[in-house]
C-alpha cells in the first residue's frame, strides 16, 4: 500500500519485547494449571515494538496538531485559555497521582475536594457541589437527576423542562435522558429570552424547570435574568444554569445571584485544566441549601478539620460514577483558583469580556454581526454578505491556512452560517491584532480571489476531508 | 432553485412522495427533501412486515450534518423494503423517485389518498418552507 | 499568579478601541445589583507558593510500599513512555479535532486506540472512550434498550458494587427496571421483555467465568436478549479469552490498568465496544478514516456524528460530549509499549503471583481462600481477625486489602486481595507475615 499514513502496527518486529514486566521472583505454577485452556485466547494480535521506534512515531503525531500553546485557539463556548504548566507538575505529586480511591488514609485529597468545593461556592454563590460529574454533559445530567428527585419527593408531576433554542445541544439531550421532554424557546430579536413566551410555557404546572446558558450562545447577557429565574420560581420551577460560559462572570457575578438553583460548572473550560484533545474533563454541579441533600452519595463533610462523610441521604440521587470523579482534574483546577486568587479571577474574567469585545469591534467592519452589542466572552459572526458563495466553511479552512485555528462554526443554530469566536483572557493584543489581520486578509481573498478560499486548506498536511465518505463507509480500526 | 417534481406523483407536506401501483403504493422522499438533506450516509429501514399508522416515524435518513424522520404516508403495511438503500444510500440523492424508493406499503384506508397533496399544493409548502 | 499578557496601556489602547472608557462598560448589560465588589477569597500565590501549599496536601495522603488493593482500580507499571507522549503539549491542550486538517496527530491517535481495542477484545467496533467503566456499563444498558424497545436488565451478581450503583442512577433517569439476579437464577429471570443482561468477568471477587458456555445458556433461552460483559482490570486479556471470541453484544472495561495512574481513581477510561451492527446505536465519539475531498492522501476525522447530541439533540442515544481522550491514549501508548509478548507476560504473572500469595494463605490457620472459579488477581480471603490484619498491613507499609463489608455488610471477616506484577516477592513475604502474625494474635488474645 501507497499510502501518506503509516500506523504504529506496521513498526512489528518479531524481536519479543519485556522491557516494562517486572522479573518473576516468586515459585509459580504453570498458567495451564490455573487457567483452564479453553478460557484462553489463541492469538494476541499486537505488534512488538522498539522504545524507540514508538517515541518517534508519537512525536511526529503530536508535531501534526494543534493545541493552545501553537496559538490562539478561539473555538465559541469552549473558552480555550492557556494551562498553567505548574498544574502539570502538581497533579504527578505522588501523593496526588499514586493514591487509592479506596484507601482509608486520604485526608489530603478529602481536604482538597472540600477546600474547592468552598471556593466554587463562593464563585457561584451555591452552597454544596458533587464532583462526581466527568464532564458537563454528565453535570446536567446530575443536575436533572437532581430536579426529577425534587420533585418526585413533592409528589408534583412536573416532566417538562425549558430549554431556549440558543443552548448548547448537549442539554436537550442530558434532559431525555433524565426523562424530561422539552419545551423549546424561540430567543427574540435581541437574542435574549422573551418573557411572556417564558410566562406562557410556565402556565402549565407540568414545567420543571429551565436549563439556561448565561452569558448564553450569543456571547450576550441576558439583561431579565432576575425576572426569568423569578417566574420560573413563581411557578414551583427550578432553574438549571449551564455553566459552560461562566468565564466572564468570575468575580463579577454569580449563578447564585441571579436565582438559580443548580449549576454546573466545566473546569476544563473556566478552571483552565486541559482539554487533552477532548477530555477528560470535569463538570462538578452545585446547588442551593434546599437541594444539597439531593447530591450524590458520598458528600465530604469537615468536622474540627477531618473530612469525613454525611450519612447516607434518603434523597439523594445516588451515583453517577465509579469513586470520587476525575480527581486528577480537580488537582488542577485547585491549582488554579489558588494561583488566581480573587483579584486574579476578576481579572481574567474582565479580560475574557475585553478580549471579545475588542475582536468584535474589528471584525465587524468586514463580516456580519447579527447581534451588534457589548457581548461578554465571545460573539457570533454570520455568512451574510460573504462574498462569491464563499461558506463559513471556507473561511474556517482558510484560517488553518494561516497557521491559526478556526472558530466554532455553525452553532449556535440561531444565525446563519455562524461563527462563534472566544477568545479568552489569555490571549495577548498582538495575538489578537494577528487574527484580525488574518481574516480581514480572507476577506478580501473572498471578494478578490474566491477559488483559493473555496479549495482551503491548502498549506495543511491533509486538504478537506470527505466527511461524506467517512460516514458512508465507515472505517473505524485497521 | 427548480427541483424536479413528476406532476403524476402525490405529495404529503413532510416531503414524502406516493405512486400508486395497484392496492400498493410506492414511497420516498422528494428531489427538494434530499436536496435539503445534502449527501445522504445511511437509511434506517423498518422491518418487513411491520404495520404503521399514517405519520408515523418509520425511518431515519442520516446525511453528514442532519437527520430526519420518514413520515408513513398512508397506514398500512410494509411490504417491501429497499435493500439497496443499506449500503447505496446515495440513490436517494441521484435518484429519488427512482432506484431512491425507499419502501412499498399495503395501505389500510383508501380514502387515506384523497388527503395526499397535488403538485400544485405541494409547492405551495415548499414556498413555504423556503422562506 | 495571574496569565493575562495585558499591561495597564495596552488594556487603555483596547479600551478606547471598543470606544468605551473603563471595564464597568462593558458589564453594561449586568444588572448593577447583580455585580461584585469582591469574591470571598484569598489573595493569589505565586508558583513557588502553590507548590508548596499542594505538596503539603498531597502529603497528608498515606503512600505505602506495595499495594493489595484493586477492587476497580488497580496498580501495574506505567512505562515512561506513557507519560512522555501524554506530557507533549500538543496533544493535551488541544480541543476535541473539529479541525480535522490541524488535528491528524491526536486523530491518528484515536484511530490507533480504536484499532487496538478491536484487536485485543476482538469485539468488531470500538469508540473513542467513555468517562469510566461505571458510565460505559449504564450508557451500554441505554443502547440495548434502544436497540431492542425493552425497558428491563438483568444485573448478574459479581458486577462492581459502585457500577451498579451507577447503572441504577441511569436507569431510574431512563424509566428502566433493573433486577439483580444470581448465578443460580438468572435463566428463569430471562423473560421476553428484558433487554440484556449484565455481568462482570473476572467479577467483583475475582472470578472468570466460562462465558462461552454462559452466552450459549442464555441465547437459548432467549436469542434476542443482548449480553453485556464488564471488565474492571483488561489486563487479563492478555492471555484471557476475549469477548469477541465469545459472542458478546456489548463490552465495556474500565481502561485505568492501561497506564493511566490510580490518581484517586479518576480520570480513567471508559472502555466500549460492541457487534459492528449495533453501530448506529452506539454512544460516544468515532473517529474514522477517509480521503481527501480533491485528492488521494488519506486522513481521519470525527465520524458518524449524526448519531450525536449536537446533531440529534433530544433524540440522542446518549448526552455524552467531552469523553477521556489524553487516557485513551495512555492506553494505547501502554498497549503498544508492552507489544504482544509484554501484555502476554503481564497477564501471566498477574495470574501467578496472585496464585502463590493464595497457596500462601492457605496454609495459614484460620484464612481460607474463598473463590471456587479460578481467578485473575484478585480473590477472596476469609481472615478471622481482619481489622488487625488490615491495621498489621498499615504498619507494615503495606496498602491492605479491601475490607469487603464495608460494601456487603453481610459478608464479615473477608478480605479482597490483589495481587499485581508490582508486588515483589519481598512485598509478597511481608503480606503473608503479616497476615500469619494476624492470626497468631487473634489466638493470642483468645
Amino acid at each position: 500500500m501507497n499510502s501518506n499514513i503509516k500506523l504504529i502496527f506496521e513498526k512489528g518486529n518479531e524481536h519479543p519485547i519485556r522491557n516494562y514486566i517486572p522479573k518473576m521472583d516468586v515459585e509459580s505454577v504453570e498458567i495451564n494449571e490455573i487457567l483452564p485452556i479453553n478460557l484462553q485466547r489463541k492469538d494476541l494480535p499486537l505488534p512488538d515494538i522498539a522504545e524507540v521506534e514508538i517515541v518517534r512515531h508519537y512525536l511526529k503525531l503530536s508535531q501534526k496538531n494543534y493545541g493552545i500553546d501553537t496559538g490562539i485557539y478561539p473555538l465559541g463556548s469552549c473558552t480555550m485559555k492557556y494551562n498553567p504548566k505548574i498544574n502539570e507538575v502538581i497533579v504527578r505529586l505522588p501523593g496526588f497521582s499514586r493514591i487509592h480511591p479506596l484507601q482509608e488514609d486520604k485526608q489530603g485529597a478529602l481536604e482538597l475536594i472540600f477546600q474547592l468545593s468552598k471556593m466554587l461556592e463562593e464563585i457561584t454563590g451555591m452552597h454544596g457541589f458533587t464532583f462526581q460529574p466527568a464532564a458537563g454533559a454528565q453535570g446536567e445530567l446530575t443536575g436533572l437527576l437532581i430536579i426529577k428527585k425534587y420533585f418526585e419527593g413533592h409528589g408534583l408531576k412536573k416532566d417538562k423542562i425549558i430549554i431556549p433554542d440558543s443552548s448548547h445541544g448537549t442539554n436537550p439531550a442530558s434532559a431525555k435522558m433524565a426523562g424530561f421532554s422539552i419545551i423549546e424557546l424561540k430567543s427574540n430579536k435581541e437574542g435574549e429570552i422573551p418573557l411572556d413566551h417564558l410566562e406562557f410555557a410556565m402556565q402549565e404546572g407540568d414545567v420543571a424547570g429551565i436549563m439556561l446558558t448565561n452569558p448564553n450562545t450569543l456571547g450576550l447577557f441576558e439583561r431579565q435574568i432576575t425576572e426569568i429565574t423569578r417566574i420560573v420560581h413563581e411557578k414551583e420551577g427550578l432553574c438549571y444554569y449551564d455553566g459552560a460560559n461562566l468565564n466572564p462572570m468570575l468575580g463579577i457575578c454569580r449563578p447564585g445571584d441571579m436565582g438559580f438553583d443548580i449549576v454546573h460548572l466545566n473546569l476544563h473550560k473556566t478552571f483552565a485544566t486541559p482539554h487533552g484533545g477532548g477530555g477528560p474533563g470535569s463538570g462538578p454541579v452545585g446547588v442551593k441549601q434546599e437541594l444539597v441533600a439531593y447530591l450524590p452519595e458520598p458528600c465530604i463533610v469537615s468536622k474540627d478539620n477531618f473530612f469525613s462523610f454525611r450519612d447516607y441521604s434518603e434523597k439523594s440521587i445516588g451515583r453517577m460514577k465509579c469513586f470520587w470523579g476525575n480527581f486528577g482534574v480537580l488537582v488542577k483546577a485547585h491549582a488554579y483558583i489558588n494561583a488566581l486568587g480573587a483579584e486574579g479571577l476578576r481579572r481574567a474574567g474582565q479580560s475574557a469580556v475585553l478580549n471579545a469585545n475588542y475582536l468584535r469591534i474589528l471584525l465587524k467592519e468586514k463580516y456580519y454581526l447579527p447581534y451588534d452589542r457589548m457581548c461578554q466572552h465571545e460573539f457570533v459572526l454570520s455568512d451574510k454578505n460573504l462574498p462569491n458563495e464563499i461558506t463559513t466553511e471556507d473561511i474556517a479552512k482558510r484560517i488553518l491556512d494561516y497557521g491559526l485555528h478556526a472558530p466554532t462554526i455553525y452553532f449556535p443554530l440561531i444565525v446563519s452560517g455562524a461563527m462563534m469566536i472566544e477568545p479568552t483572557e489569555t490571549e495577548s493584543k498582538a495575538s489578537l491584532d494577528k487574527f484580525v489581520e488574518v481574516l480581514i486578509k480572507i476577506h478580501e481573498e473572498a471578494e478578490n480571489n474566491p477559488e483559493i478560499v473555496k479549495n482551503a486548506p491548502l498549506n495543511t498536511l491533509v486538504k478537506r476531508l470527505d466527511a461524506v465518505l467517512a460516514a458512508r463507509k465507515p472505517i473505524l480500526h485497521d | 432553485m427548480d427541483y424536479k417534481l413528476p406532476s403524476e406523483l402525490k405529495y404529503t407536506p413532510t416531503h414524502e412522495w406516493v405512486r400508486v401501483e395497484n392496492s400498493l403504493i410506492v414511497t420516498g422522499i422528494s428531489d427538494y427533501a434530499q436536496h435539503q438533506l445534502g449527501d445522504i450516509v445511511y437509511i434506517e429501514l423498518p422491518e418487513l412486515g411491520a404495520i404503521f399508522d399514517k405519520g408515523n416515524v418509520i425511518e431515519e435518513i442520516e446525511s453528514v450534518k442532519a437527520v430526519s424522520e420518514f413520515l408513513m404516508p398512508l397506514s398500512g403495511e410494509i411490504i417491501e423494503v429497499n435493500e439497496k438503500l443499506a449500503n447505496n444510500p446515495e440513490l436517494v440523492n441521484s435518484s429519488p423517485y427512482g432506484d431512491g424508493w425507499f419502501v412499498k406499503i399495503k395501505i389500510s384506508d383508501p380514502k387515506e389518498l384523497e388527503k395526499l397533496l397535488s403538485l400544485d399544493d405541494y409547492q405551495e409548502v415548499i414556498k413555504k418552507d423556503e422562506k | 499568579m495571574d496569565f493575562v499578557p495585558h499591561d495597564k496601556d495596552t488594556i487603555n489602547e483596547m479600551l478606547n478601541t471598543i470606544g468605551v472608557k473603563s471595564f464597568d462598560e462593558l458589564y453594561q448589560d449586568i444588572p448593577k445589583d447583580l455585580q461584585l465588589d469582591k469574591l470571598n477569597l484569598p489573595e493569589g500565590l505565586s508558583e513557588p507558593d502553590i507548590l508548596r501549599e499542594l505538596e503539603t496536601l498531597s502529603q497528608k495522603n498515606s503512600l505505602y510500599s506495595s499495594s493489595f488493593l484493586g477492587a476497580g482500580c488497580y496498580y501495574h507499571y506505567i512505562p515512561s513512555l506513557v507519560d512522555f507522549v501524554i506530557s507533549r503539549s500538543e496533544f493535551y491542550t488541544s480541543y476535541t479535532p473539529y479541525q480535522a486538517e490541524v488535528s491528524q496527530g491526536i486523530l491518528q491517535a484515536s484511530f490507533e486506540y480504536q484499532s487496538i481495542i478491536t484487536r485485543i477484545t476482538q469485539m468488531e467496533v470500538a469508540n473513542a472512550s467513555m468517562y469510566d467503566g461505571s458510565t460505559a456499563l449504564a450508557e451500554a444498558v441505554i443502547m440495548a434498550t434502544y436497540i431492542t424497545g425493552k425497558k428491563k436488565v438483568l444485573l448478574m451478581e459479581g458486577i462492581h458494587p459502585e457500577y451498579v450503583e451507577v447503572v441504577k442512577t441511569y436507569c431510574w433517569g431512563h424509566d428502566i427496571l433493573h433486577e439483580i439476579v444470581s448465578d443460580d437464577t438468572f435463566l428463569s429471570k430471562l423473560s421476553d421483555d428484558v433487554a440484556a443482561i449484565l455481568f462482570q468477568s473476572p467479577n467483583f471477587f475475582g472470578e472468570i467465568a466460562d462465558v462461552s458456555e454462559m452466552v450459549k445458556k442464555i441465547r437459548e433461552k432467549s436469542p434476542k436478549c443482548l449480553i453485556i460483559q464488564s471488565m474492571t482490570d483488561p489486563t487479563c486479556l492478555g492471555i484471557l479469552k476475549p469477548p469477541g471470541e465469545t459472542d458478546i453484544d456489548i463490552f465495556i472495561a474500565e481502561g485505568q490498568s492501561f497506564g493511566i495512574s490510580p490518581s484517586l481513581g479518576g480520570p480513567g477510561l471508559g472502555i466500549f465496544t460492541a457487534k459492528k451492527k449495533y453501530l448506529r446505536k452506539m454512544p460516544g465519539r468515532l473517529i474514522g478514516k477517509t480521503k481527501e475531498i480533491n485528492g488521494e492522501k488519506e486522513g481521519f476525522i470525527l465520524t458518524l456524528q449524526a448519531r450525536e447530541q449536537h446533531i440529534r439533540r433530544e433524540k440522542a442515544i446518549s448526552n455524552i460530549c467531552t469523553n477521556q481522550s489524553l487516557c485513551s491514549l495512555a492506553a494505547l501508548i501502554f498497549l503498544v509499549s508492552l507489544g504482544k509478548t509484554g501484555l502476554r507476560e503481564l497477564a501471566i504473572q498477574n495470574f501467578q503471583k496472585a496464585t502463590h500469595v493464595k497457596q500462601k494463605l492457605e496454609d495459614i490457620p484460620e484464612f481460607s481462600i474463598l473463590n471456587k472459579k479460578p481467578t485473575y488477581n484478585e480473590f477472596l480471603v476469609k481472615c478471622p481477625n481482619i481489622d488487625d490484619f488490615l491495621n498489621q498491613c498499615k504498619q507494615a507499609d503495606l496498602l491492605p486489602p479491601l475490607k469487603i463489608s464495608n460494601y456487603f455488610p453481610e459478608m464479615k471477616d473477608i478480605a479482597l486481595v490483589c495481587v499485581t506484577e508490582m508486588n515483589s516477592s519481598t512485598d509478597i513475604k511481608k503480606f503473608v507475615r503479616t497476615a500469619l502474625i494476624s492470626s497468631q494474635s487473634k489466638n493470642w488474645r483468645d
